[in-house]
């Protein structure tokens, strides 16, 4: 029996490789126990409120291991609000919010960031909090009578945050 | 005394003194005692850093719990973000497999994570050991009259199995909270709504607080009371942005609910920084009169040093 012509395309390959990867984050391999119902969809203020995200369709990505489509720049993932309404709703535990984490951090290890996430992250790991500190706030603080905010301990932060050699580092 | 070792997180000590201010003038007078944690970092935050590495973001989390384990204390949160992050640490790490992991990074600094110090919001702090009618005893300027929309925001109620605040469908704390100030508690149709500071989109945030604030002017309220300074910030520069765009006038000013206890305990307008606020909660000025000095607590001792 010869294929119609136009079959091959409608063929959806499953990238396991892109699912194994995204089940080495945590809670990233939560997607597997999703059957699509839906019930993330009509508490999603993105969804309500914007045109392009839907958590529904992104955990269909993820069981297809369409992981092309999502990790990319620009990515539709970063519109979620992390309200975890979808968390709250999903009868099968599946964290949607939780998964498109974990695919952010597939993006980030591609060094994939909107550049205010990458803001912040860069004052964490250069001062251990994630809002700027020095003289004006202390200054601030002092009419409060509160007083200065001290340093992070950050050698502790430092040796934490390094991938151990399992996990793709070099601790 | 019931003791406690405060996480004040990043945000309200550097860019909102005058809520930890709040904060450190109104919980002694419900027989809470404050214990500074010596040498906690952030959270880390649940959006950004949790963005780059869950694992690195758990490991932090789980030094910052263990700070609290050495004084042998519960840490409690005044930002909603930290406890979305420190609840879920202590949640994730009842995962033997995942403890061991995080526990290998601390071994790094000589650290161990037990879990043996619960994670509290402060508003649990209110309802759960001063009790709401110690709140309602603390004033001494009863808000009579005063509407008070409130929005819960995200990380105080959801996820619910996490949190274990209150029920995420039909809460009642801050309510209750309000009452207990004598002010009359406003719910409007989009008291479950996001604030949306972390979606990272131009139409969707600005979208959802034109609708939020939109609903809350319906019910006439005069403020928007909040208990989480990233739901702040985005009502207040936020709704400055949100009404140049869509050129409306909301006029509703967001107050973080510390600093509104603290005033109906007596602590002077002018002193609790309303002033920096772009909309500032002028319907208390209707309530001044009665005042009652501000008390020292620890880090004003702190400061004179």
């Amino acid at each position: 029996m010869g294929k119609a012509a136009g079959d091959e395309e409608q063929v959806v390959r499953v990238d396991f490789g892109f699912r194994r990867e995204l089940a080495e984050k945590v809670e990233g391999n939560l997607a597997s126990f999703c059957y699509q119902c839906g019930a993330c969809v009509g508490d999603c203020p993105a969804a309500t409120y914007g045109s392009e995200f839907n958590p529904r369709e992104i955990m269909l990505k993820v069981l297809y291991g369409l992981g092309e489509e999502l990790l990319v720049p620009d990515s539709v993932l970063w519109q979620c609000t992390n309200c975890y309404n979808c968390h709250e709703r999903c009868p099968q535990e599946v964290k949607p919010v939780e998964v498109i984490i974990s695919l952010k951090n597939m993006l980030a290890d591609q060094g994939i960031y909107p550049d205010f996430t990458a803001k912040v992250i860069e004052t964490f790991e250069k001062t251990g909090r994630t809002t700027p500190t020095g003289p004006m706030v202390d200054r601030q603080r002092a009419r409060y009578g509160l007083p200065p905010l001290g340093p992070v301990p950050m050698e502790e932060i430092g040796k934490l945050i390094e991938p151990a050699p399992e996990e793709g580092g070099t601790a | 005394m019931n003791r406690f070792a405060f996480f004040p997180g990043c945000l309200i000590p550097a860019r909102h003194p005058a809520m930890e201010f709040a904060i450190r003038q109104t919980l002694p007078k419900l027989g809470i005692e404050i214990v500074d944690l010596e040498g906690a970092s952030c959270c880390p935050d649940p959006i950004y850093f949790k963005s780059k590495d869950k694992l690195s973001w758990l490991s932090v989390a789980a030094r910052n719990l263990t700070l609290a384990e050495e004084l042998g204390l519960d840490i409690f949160t005044n930002c909603s973000g930290c406890t979305a992050t420190l609840s879920e640490a202590w949640h994730l790490l009842q995962d033997e497999e995942l403890r061991a992991r995080v526990n290998r990074r601390l071994a790094r600094i000589g650290r161990e994570y037990r879990g043996t110090s619960r994670v509290r919001h402060i508003v649990t702090l209110l309802r759960d050991v001063a009790g709401y009618e110690a709140v309602g005893e603390s004033v001494i300027r009863p808000l009579e009259g005063l509407k008070v929309a409130i929005h819960y925001g995200c990380h105080l109620l959801k996820p619910s199995r996490i949190m274990q605040v209150d029920d995420p469908n039909d809460p009642s704390v801050m309510e209750n909270l309000v009452v207990a100030l004598g002010a009359e508690p406003v719910r409007h149709r989009n008291w479950y709504l996001c604030c949306g500071k972390a979606c990272q989109s131009d139409e969707i945030p600005s979208n959802m607080m034109r609708d939020l604030l939109g609903t809350v002017q319906e019910q006439q309220a005069e403020m928007l009371c909040m208990i989480c300074p990233t739901c702040f910030g985005q009502f207040d520069h936020g709704q400055m942005k949100v009404a140049r765009q869509f050129g409306e006038d909301f006029h509703t000013p967001p107050v973080y609910y510390f600093q509104l206890l603290a005033f109906a305990q007596g602590v002077p307008y002018d002193g609790l920084g309303f002033e920096r606020q772009r909309f500032k909660p002028e319907c208390l000025h209707r309530f001044e009169g009665e005042t009652a000095p501000v008390v020292a607590s620890g880090a004003d001792d702190r400061a004179a040093e």
